[in-house]
Parts: structure tokens; sequence; C-alpha cells
């Protein structure tokens, strides 16, 4: 233990609590440490002080009128701490992001309300702005399935999954016979047709739920096939 | 030459022993490259299946006895076959048992099981038959080509998917069930009780989907008729299906 240890048990020790092991320890202590040993008789001191004297204090008079003066003061000082650290060619948004808010709960509930109020309004203007005149905004591209990633977007993505796992496939082809090479190839076009086939219609028609669906599940299966064939 | 002379029988009856001999010869080449095993395992009434296969059929039946019984043919004798007992039921997994092996060859799979059971089976190619199921789950799916034979289920839940194939389901759809099947290039028929009822999505790009005696004018046809949704009788079952360049046929028991 350190000389810091042994005078936070010094407390216990002037009070009379602690283990008669750890008095022993600490008197050891004492009879070698200067610092510790002057620490003690501090303590020692004010223990006695306040035994000696105990019920001699006068009672505060106005207790509510002497804590209003305390609270008074406290804030004159932070009134004054406060004006000194606003420098004198402040803006306007800097005395107000700077100032110390305090408010009622009558204040808090009414700006609480009057914030929902605006973002209410402001997301039914919008709402209302997207379904009149803002279809140009749905419109700049085929759209798949509930997601609003565009087709290109949506296609590019499975793209580079299928372009990975068609790596992966390739590479391992060499190795299956004949038979499996040919069976996965016609299968593979088989898929290939329904993505190109479903890919036309939605040229022609953009909001094609059919084909948007067609083409979704193709994609998928595609992935789907080429995973499963990756790891022969 | 004449036709009946000695030299002419002699020539026939030459060639009719080696003829037998190349037969016989072949035969014993044949059994001897294949492989038949037959496993038996106990089962309770409500059994799970799962059966994950490469190439080759599986043919799954149903039985009396509470066991099942996998008979497995098999082309390359040197394939693993390591079925596992679970708690549920079977599981047979030659994809992962015969991992990085070159070629496995097809695999042909009899199993039979009680009615009750749920059979879920998986193969790269080849065909699926399956018969009687009264259980919870059939699910029949070929990731390449194959047919896919469904007789006489009466199942919760029923999913049939393959790439190229024709898929055939006869059964009824319980009330609450979910059955989905699809098919990439085949036709699809549905052969059903006339009291059934569910709720239908049924899209073909070919615009072929025959609804036959379940057709009725509530039914919505949507782009152009490429695809069909509407309900059938009380509509509590779900039925998908979907085919990218064949038919769709429903038919009435």
């Amino acid at each position: 233990m350190n000389c810091e240890q042994y005078q936070e048990l010094l407390s216990d020790l002037v009070d009379g609590f602690g283990s008669g092991e750890d008095r022993n320890r600490i008197e050891s202590h004492l009879s070698g440490c200067v610092a510790c040993a002057e620490v003690r008789d501090d303590f020692v001191a004010i223990a006695g002080y306040c035994h000696e004297h105990r019920g001699e204090y006068d009672a505060v008079p106005n207790e509510r009128a002497l804590w209003l003066r305390i609270s008074n003061t406290i804030e004159a000082e932070n009134a004054v701490r406060a004006k000194e650290s606003v420098p004198s060619g402040a803006s306007s948004w800097f005395r107000l992001m700077n100032r110390s808010w305090q408010l009622s709960f009558g204040q808090l509930a009414v700006a609480v309300a009057a914030i929902v109020l605006v973002v209410s309004i402001a997301t039914v203007a919008s709402m209302k702005q997207l379904y009149s005149g803002g279809s140009n905004v749905r419109t700049a591209g085929p759209t798949i399935g509930t997601n609003n990633i565009s087709l290109d977007d949506r296609y590019r993505q499975q793209k580079q999954a299928i372009a990975y796992w068609k790596d992966r496939v390739e590479l391992n082809k060499a190795r299956w016979n004949p038979e499996m090479r040919d069976t996965f190839d016609r299968n593979m076009t088989v898929i290939d047709t329904a993505l190109n086939d479903s890919m036309k219609q939605l040229t022609q028609n953009p909001h094609d739920p059919v084909s948007e669906d067609i083409l979704n599940d193709a994609l998928n299966d595609k992935v789907a096939l080429l995973k499963e064939f990756a790891d022969l | 030459m004449k036709l009946f002379s000695s030299a002419t029988r002699n020539w026939v009856k030459s060639f009719s022993v080696f003829l037998l001999l190349a037969l016989t010869v072949g035969a014993a080449h044949l059994v001897a490259a294949q492989q038949k095993v037959s496993r038996h395992y106990p089962a309770g009434k409500n059994v799970r299946l799962e059966l994950k296969n490469i190439a080759g059929t599986i043919t799954v039946e149903t039985w009396a006895r509470d066991e099942i019984r996998v008979t497995a043919t098999m082309d390359n004798r040197k394939v693993n076959f390591n079925p596992r007992q679970t708690d549920a039921g079977l599981v047979i997994d030659i994809a992962a048992d015969n991992r990085g092996k070159v070629d496995v060859g097809d695999m042909n799979f009899k199993i039979e099981l009680p009615a009750r059971s749920s059979v879920d089976l998986e193969t790269r190619s080849g065909q699926i038959t399956v018969s009687n199921i009264q259980g919870d789950l059939v699910r029949a799916h070929i990731w390449t080509s194959g047919d896919i034979t469904l007789s006489g289920i009466n199942a919760a839940r029923v999913f049939a998917t393959n790439t190229t194939g024709d898929i055939y389901f006869d059964g009824e759809f319980s009330s609450g069930g979910t059955y989905e099947f699809k098919s990439g290039k085949g036709n699809i028929t549905l052969r059903l009780p006339a009291n059934c009822g569910f709720r239908l999505v049924a899209t073909a790009p070919t615009k072929e989907i025959k609804m036959g005696p379940f057709w009725h004018p509530g039914m919505k046809l949507v782009s152009e008729g490429r695809r069909i949704t509407g309900d059938v009788g009380d509509g509590r079952a779900s039925v998908t299906v979907t085919n990218y360049q064949g038919t769709i046929n429903f038919l009435r028991r």
C-alpha cells in the first residue's frame, strides 16, 4: 500500500472503525511516515474540536432567504462571465447560440408542439408534390419490384454478382463431364432468354408488373444457379 | 449361297453364340459397374426426409410401416453415401458427402416412408417423383433439367421448381396452405378437386394460362393476360404458379 491508500483509511482509524489487523498495519506505517502522521494529527484535531463543540452553533435565522441570496449571487456571477465571454463584435447568431436557455414546462410544451406542426405541414406538402406534380421523379427509369431502384442500377448490381459467380463457374467447368456442361449451358440459356424477353418488354412498357417480376425472378435464379454450380 | 445350307446354318449358329456371349458380358459389366445399396431407418409417423442429390432420379413412395427404406443405385462405386439420422428424421446430402469429386455420376434413389412424412428433395439434374405424401411439407427442386411429378399429395406446403422440364401436381390444397410451382421452360399442370379453394397468382409471359373449369368472370387478367389473379372457391390457400416459357394448365379431377 502507498501513502495515498493509507491516508484513505486514516479517517476510519480516527473514528474508531476498522479491524485490528488494519489498525496495526496503519500504526506501523505511521511510525515510519511523517507525512501520514501529520494527516492523522489533523484528522484527530478536527474530530476532537467537533466532539468538544457539539451543539454550540446558532441556527440560521431565515434559511430560505439565505439560499435565495446564494442563488442570486451565483446567477449574477454567471451572467457577468457569459457577457465577458461574448466578444464585443460578435454576430447576433453567435450571441443566440451562446445564450443559456432556461424554459418552463409550458414554454417547452409549446415549442415541441410548434416543431411537430411545422414538420407535419412540410411532410404533407412534399407528399402532395410527389404524387401530383412530381411524377417525373418516379419515371426517371423503370423500377423493379417493390424497391425504387432503377432498372439499370438494379441490373448493374446484379451483373457484378453474376460476373463474380460466372468466373468461379468457369474455373471449375473444365473439370465437369460433357453432359453436365451441356445441361448447365442449356439451362442458363433458358434463364437468359427470360431475362432478355422481360428487358425487351420493359423497354416498351417500363411499368409492366409482370415483366418486372419475371426480370427479378430470372436475375435471382441466375445468381442462385451460378452459386450452386460454382462449388462443383 | 442357299438359304438353309449347312454353311448358312453354321454361320447363324456361330453368330447367335457370339451375340449371346456379348450380351452376357455386357450385362455383367453393367451390373458390376452399378452398385445398389438398401438401408432401413426407424421413423415415427411424422418424419422429415431431406435429400440433396447431384444427378439421377428420386422416387418417393409411402407405405404403412414406421420406418424409412432408402434404396440407392449408383453408377460410380466410389460415391460416398452417408445418410444421417437426426431428431427430425433423415438427412442424405450426396453433394456435401462428395464435395470435390470430379465425376460422381448418376445416383438413383427410391425411398419408402410413412405417409405423414415431410419431404425436402433437391437435385442438380434428374427427375423427382413423389406419391401420396400427407405430411406438412413437400419440396422438390431441380436446379437444371428434370420433370417433377407430385401425385396424391395432401400437404400444407408444396414447392416445386425446375429450370427445364414439366411439373405435374395432382392433389389437394389445404385451407391456409402455401403452394408454389415454378418452371423456366416446361408445362405446369395442376389437377385439383372441383371443390378446392385458393387465391391464385399465375404468371406466364407466353399468355398460355388455361384455367379450365376453375375460370370465372371475377378473375383478373393482368398485362394482357400474361398473369391471372383471383380467388377460386373460398380462396384460403395461396397458390403461385410461374412459367417463363411454357404453359400453365388447370384440370379438374
